[in-house]
C-alpha cells in the first residue's frame, strides 16, 4: 500500500483491514537509535539497540539518482514522476542468481495469479538467474498466517512481514531464532557490493535493526510515511457544487457531511473513518510508541483524553445515520468498490490507495471519478497540526537463517536487481514484466497487456524494491495531485516517542504490547463505542482491564528504555 | 449442528455394536482373542481408516494442549517453553471476556437448538406425506442444496437480503423510511439471525436421517391404525413420532457434544459486524487471543476447558437417555 510506485493493475491494496494496526503497531517496528537491553540479559533479544551501535553496523548510504523527478522531494515526500523514461538504462550488469532455487510469501492485496504458465514469473526468474518460486498470500489475513508459519517451522526462504504485524510474534526474539543475521554481509561498506542496496533511506535499514544486528531489508522506504489520508470523491463533491471543500476543524468535516449524505440514493458520506480521526485529534500511535501527559508520564493511545472526543465524534456521525450501513457492518472487502462506486464519498485510506491503478479501478465504476484528499487540520481549528510519522519504512523482508552463507549473497544479489531505482531496464521488468507479452510501451509509458493483467502481480516488489516514488504511466493527473499534496503537507509529519527503535520487551509484557492495538480485543471497544453498542464507561473499563493485565508494566519498561537510551 | 454428516455413520455404528454384543452375548468372554480377531477382521478392517483418521487429526494434535500449562514461546517450542501449571486457566477463569464468551454460547446454542431442532423434523413428516414422487425429488434437492453453500456465502446471501444496504432496507428507504433498522448489524437481533442462517442451510440436509427413518416404519402400523379409525393427528402421535423417537435422542445428544464448539465459522465472519458483545463464542475467543493475539497458551487452555466441558455434557445427555430407556450413543444393558 506503500507502494505507490507500483502501478500493476491490481495492487490496489487495501489497507484498511489493517491501518488500524497499522497505525498502532506500527511503532511495534521502531526502527532501532537505542541499544540491547535495559538491564534484561542479551541473550534472551530483549531491549533495543544503542545509538553508537547502530552507527557501527549501519549500511553506507550512496544515493542514486538516475533521472530527476518533475515533483521533488519537498520535507521527505515521494518524488514524482509524470513521464516514463524511453531508453531504459541496465543498472546490474550480471546475472545475479547461481540458479538455487528458493522460495517467497509476500502479501498481495489483488487476486492471486495462477503460477503455471505465468509469463511474468518465468520472464523475471530468467533475469535472476534463479527460480524463487513466489506464494502470495491474501493481504487482508496476512496477519493470521505468519504465527503459524513462525510457530509449524514453516518459513520460506524469503519472507516479507510488514512491521506493523510484528508484534504477536514476539519479533525481538523470532529474528534471533528464525531470521537470517545480514549485518556480516550489509555493514558499513559491504553493502556497497550491492549499489541498488546501498541506495536506500538509511532511516529505513535502521528500522531493520534488532538486538544489535541488522535483520530486515527495507521495502518501499520512504522518508514521510504515515498511516494514510482522508480522501474524499472530488468529482462527485463538484457536481454537488461544492467545489473544493475546506476543512478548518472537525466540525467542518461533520457539516459537510451533513450535506452531501443522501441515503435514499445509496451515497453516505462516510465509510468507518476512525484511523483517519487520530491525525486531527493528535492521538499518538499505540506502544511501542506513546504519548506523555502535562507531568511527562507516558501515556498509550487509548489512555488520551483526545480518543474519548474522538469516539463520540464519530459515534455522532453513525448515529446521525452518515456512516454506509456496510461500513458500520464493518465489510472492509469492499471499501474500495464502495467508494469507486461512490456509495460513500468520504473514507480513510492508506497514502499507496492514491495511484494510477485506483483511478483505473475507480474510473472502471464511474468515469469520472477523482481521488483527493483533505489536508491535515486539527479538531479545534486552531494550533498547527500535526501527524506522526510511522518509521522510514514499515515494509520489511527477512530471508530464513537456514541458509548458507553463499545462499545468503545469492538472494542478496538478487535483492539488488529487486531494488533498481525507477526507470531502470530491472525495475520496468520487476513492476510489468516481460516486453510485448506483459506490456507494451506507449507513450506515456509502459502499460499492461491483457496478459499482464492477468499475470503480473505486486510479488517480488515486496523481497526489496527501490525508494518509493510516485509514478503511474497513464495517469499523469494522479501523480501530479497526490505529489503536490504530499509536497505540502509532509512539513506536519512528526516522530513520535521512541521513533525508529525496535524495542523487545520481555515476553511477560508481549501480550500487553500484542494488544494494545485497535484491532485486538480492547481496541475492539473502540468499534462498539462508535457503533453506540457499547459505552465510554465500558471502554474505560477496558483500558482499565489493560493496564492491569500488563499495560502498566509495559509503561514501567518503556520508562526504563527510556532512562537509559532516550525516546528516538 | 455441523455434526449432521457424521450422523449416520454413528447410527449405523450404534446398530453395528448393539449387533456385534448380541451376537457375542454372554459367551464372550470365553472367545479367545485370536478367533475373535478372526472372525471380525472384516469389520476390523473397515473401522481401521476412520481410526486411523482420527488418531492422526483428532488425537495427536490434542498432545498440543500441554501449552495450556505452559507460558509458550514461540522460539522456544514445547520442550523449552517454562511451565506455569494452572496459571493460564486462572487467569480465564478471573477474564469476564471469557465468562462473557461462554454465556454467549450457551445463549446462542440454546435458540439456535429451540428453533432448528423441530424444522428438520417437520419438514421429513412433510415431504413423507407426499404423493408425487418428482415433486418430493424437487423439493428435496431444493432444500438440501445450501447445505452444500460454504458459510461465506450464506452470510453473504444474508446481507445482501438483510443488510443495511441490502434489498429490504434499499426498499425501505425509497419508501420513506429514513433510518430502517440494519439487522446484520442488531445484537438484539443476532441469536435469531443466526439460527435463521443455520435452519437456511442445514434444515434440508439434516432432513434426510428422518426421511430414513420414516422409510423404516412399517406401512402395515399404518393401514392398521387407519383401519381402526385413527385419524391424521393420531396417526403421527402413536405411530411417526414414536418411531422418529430413538433418532432424535441420538441426534439430540450428538448435539450437545457440539454445544460449545458450534458455528465458529459462521461467528468469526459476522464477528465484525455484529461486534464481539453480541458474537463471541468461546472457539472465536480462543482464536482471537490464540491465533490473532499470539497468545498460544491462554488459547489453549480456553481450548481445552471447551473439550472437557463438552465431553461431560455429552456424557450426562448419554446418561439421562439411558434412564429414559433410550439408546443414546451406544446401547445399555
Amino acid at each position: 500500500m506503500r507502494a505507490a510506485h507500483a502501478p500493476t493493475g491490481g495492487t490496489s491494496m487495501n489497507r484498511r483491514a489493517f491501518f488500524g494496526t497499522a497505525a498502532a503497531a506500527a511503532g511495534a517496528v521502531a526502527a532501532a537509535p537505542l541499544l540491547a537491553g535495559c538491564g534484561q540479559s542479551g541473550g534472551s533479544g530483549t531491549g533495543t539497540t544503542s545509538q553508537s551501535e547502530i552507527e557501527k553496523i549501519m549500511p553506507s548510504y550512496v544515493p542514486s539518482n538516475l533521472i530527476k523527478p518533475q515533483y521533488a522531494s519537498v520535507d521527505g515526500s515521494s518524488p514524482g514522476f509524470l513521464t516514463y523514461p524511453t531508453t531504459l538504462v541496465h543498472t546490474v550488469r550480471e546475472v545475479p542468481g547461481d540458479g538455487g532455487s528458493f522460495t517467497g510469501i509476500t502479501p498481495l492485496w489483488a487476486s492471486i495469479p495462477s503460477p503455471s504458465g505465468n509469463t511474468y514469473y518465468a520472464a523475471v526468474n530468467k533475469a535472476l538467474g534463479a527460480t524463487l518460486t513466489m506464494q502470495p498470500s491474501n493481504g487482508n489475513t496476512y496477519n493470521n498466517i505468519l504465527p503459524p508459519l513462525f510457530s509449524g517451522n514453516k518459513l520460506p526462504d524469503w519472507i516479507q512481514i510488514p512491521t506493523f504485524w510484528t508484534a504477536p510474534l514476539n519479533f525481538g526474539q523470532a529474528v534471533g531464532a528464525k531470521l537470517a543475521d545480514l549485518t556480516p554481509y550489509l555493514s558499513g561498506d559491504k553493502v556497497k557490493q550491492y549499489p541498488n542496496l546501498a541506495a536506500l533511506f538509511p532511516g529505513a535499514w535502521q528500522a531493520g535493526i534488532w538486538n544489535n544486528k541488522i535483520y530486515g531489508i527495507p521495502v518501499f522506504p520512504t522518508e514521510f510515511t504515515v498511516a494514510g489520508y482522508l480522501y474524499y470523491r472530488a468529482d462527485i463533491l463538484a457536481k454537488k457544487g461544492l467545489g473544493t471543500p475546506q476543512i478548518k476543524n472537525i466540525d467542518d468535516l461533520y457539516n459537510l457531511g451533513k450535506e452531501i449524505n443522501d441515503p435514499k440514493n445509496k451515497q453516505w458520506a462516510f465509510d468507518d473513518i476512525w484511523t483517519a480521526l487520530l491525525q486531527p485529534f493528535d492521538i499518538p500511535p499505540n506502544p511501542p510508541n506513546w504519548a506523555t501527559n502535562d507531568k511527562g508520564d507516558l501515556l498509550a493511545a487509548w489512555e488520551t483524553p483526545q480518543i474519548i472526543e474522538a469516539m463520540n465524534w464519530l459515534a455522532k456521525v453513525v448515529k446521525a445515520g452518515m456512516m454506509n450501513p456496510d461500513a458500520i457492518a464493518q465489510d472492509t472487502n469492499s471499501a474500495k468498490q464502495r467508494f469507486w462506486s461512490g456509495q460513500e464519498l468520504i473514507t480513510f485510506d492508506g497514502q499507496g490507495a492514491w495511484l494510477g491503478a485506483d483511478t483505473q479501478s475507480g474510473q472502471a465504476a464511474d468515469k469520472s471519478y477523482v481521488r483527493l484528499a483533505f489536508p491535515f487540520f486539527t479538531a479545534s481549528g486552531s494550533g498547527t497540526p500535526k501527524i506522526a510519522l510511522a518509521n522510514g519504512t514499515e515494509w520489511f523482508s527477512y530471508l530464513n537463517k537456514n541458509l548458507s552463507k553463499s545462499q545468503i549473497e545469492e538472494l542478496l544479489r538478487v535483492a539488488n536487481y529487486l531494488a533498481a531505482p525507477f526507470g531502470s531496464y530491472e525495475y520496468t521488468l520487476v513492476t510489468f514484466g516481460a516486453p510485448a507479452t506483459d506490456y507494451t510501451m506507449s507513450s506515456t509509458g509502459p502499460v499492461l497487456t491483457t496478459t499482464g493483467n492477468k499475470q503480473v502481480a505486486q510479488t517480488y516488489s515486496f523481497l526489496a524494491s527501490p525508494n518509493q516514488v510516485l509514478s503511474s504511466p497513464g495517469y499523469a493527473a494522479t501523480t501530479r495531485a497526490r505529489a503536490v499534496f504530499e509536497q505540502q503537507n509532509a512539513k506536519y509529519g512528526y516522530k513520535p516517542l521512541f521513533y525508529d527503535m525496535n524495542i523487545s520487551p520481555p515476553a511477560s509484557l508481549n501480550n500487553a504490547m500484542a494488544a494494545a492495538t485497535f484491532t485486538a480485543s480492547t481496541g475492539n471497544i473502540i468499534q462498539e463505542v462508535v457503533r453506540g453498542r457499547s459505552t465510554i464507561a465500558d471502554f474505560q473499563s477496558a483500558v482499565k482491564e489493560w493496564q492491569r493485565n500488563g499495560g502498566n508494566a509495559l509503561r514501567t519498561y518503556f520508562d526504563h528504555i527510556r532512562a537509559k537510551y532516550g525516546d528516538a | 449442528m455441523s455434526a449432521t454428516t457424521t450422523r449416520p455413520q454413528s447410527a449405523a455404528g450404534a446398530e453395528q455394536r448393539r449387533a456385534g454384543q448380541a451376537k457375542a452375548g454372554p459367551a464372550r468372554r470365553k472367545t479367545p482373542w485370536r478367533v475373535r480377531l478372526r472372525r471380525d477382521r472384516s469389520l476390523i478392517l473397515m473401522t481401521l481408516p476412520a481410526v486411523l483418521l482420527l488418531g492422526v487429526f483428532g488425537y495427536t494434535p490434542m498432545l498440543g494442549l500441554v501449552m495450556a500449562f505452559q507460558s509458550y514461546d514461540l522460539y522456544d517450542g514445547f520442550l523449552h517453553s517454562p511451565w506455569v501449571g494452572f496459571a493460564n486457566f486462572q487467569q480465564l477463569f478471573t477474564d469476564p471476556g471469557f465468562w462473557h464468551a461462554f454465556t454467549n454460547t450457551l445463549v446462542l446454542f440454546s435458540v439456535q437448538l429451540l428453533l432448528f431442532f423441530p424444522v428438520p423434523i417437520a419438514l421429513a413428516i412433510l415431504l413423507d406425506s407426499l404423493l408425487s414422487r418428482r415433486a418430493r425429488g424437487v423439493i428435496q434437492g431444493v432444500v438440501t442444496l445450501p447445505h452444500f453453500f460454504s458459510w461465506v456465502m450464506v452470510i453473504t446471501i444474508f446481507q445482501q437480503m438483510l443488510g443495511g444496504t441490502g434489498l429490504l432496507d434499499t426498499f425501505l428507504r425509497q419508501h420513506g423510511v429514513a433510518n430502517p433498522v440494519n439487522i446484520m448489524t442488531d445484537p438484539g437481533a443476532f441469536k435469531f439471525l443466526v439460527a435463521s442462517q443455520l435452519i437456511w442451510k442445514e434444515a434440508g440436509w439434516s432432513m434426510i436421517v428422518y426421511l430414513a427413518a420414516l422409510a423404516a416404519i412399517s406401512p402395515s402400523l399404518y393401514e392398521a391404525a387407519a383401519v381402526d379409525g385413527a385419524g391424521w393427528w393420531q396417526r403421527l402421535r402413536h405411530i411417526t413420532l414414536p418411531g422418529l423417537k430413538g433418532i432424535t435422542v441420538l441426534l439430540l445428544i450428538l448435539n450437545l457434544g457440539y454445544a460449545l464448539t458450534f458455528g465458529f465459522e459462521q461467528m468469526l465472519i459476522q464477528r465484525g459486524a455484529v461486534g464481539p458483545n453480541a458474537s463471541e463464542v468461546i472457539t472465536t475467543f480462543a482464536y482471537q487471543f490464540g491465533i490473532v493475539e499470539g497468545n498460544f497458551s491462554y488459547g489453549a487452555a480456553a481450548g481445552l476447558f471447551l473439550g472437557v466441558t463438552s465431553l461431560i455434557l455429552i456424557l450426562a445427555a448419554n446418561k439421562v437417555a439411558h434412564l429414559f430407556g433410550e439408546d443414546g450413543l451406544y446401547h445399555h444393558k
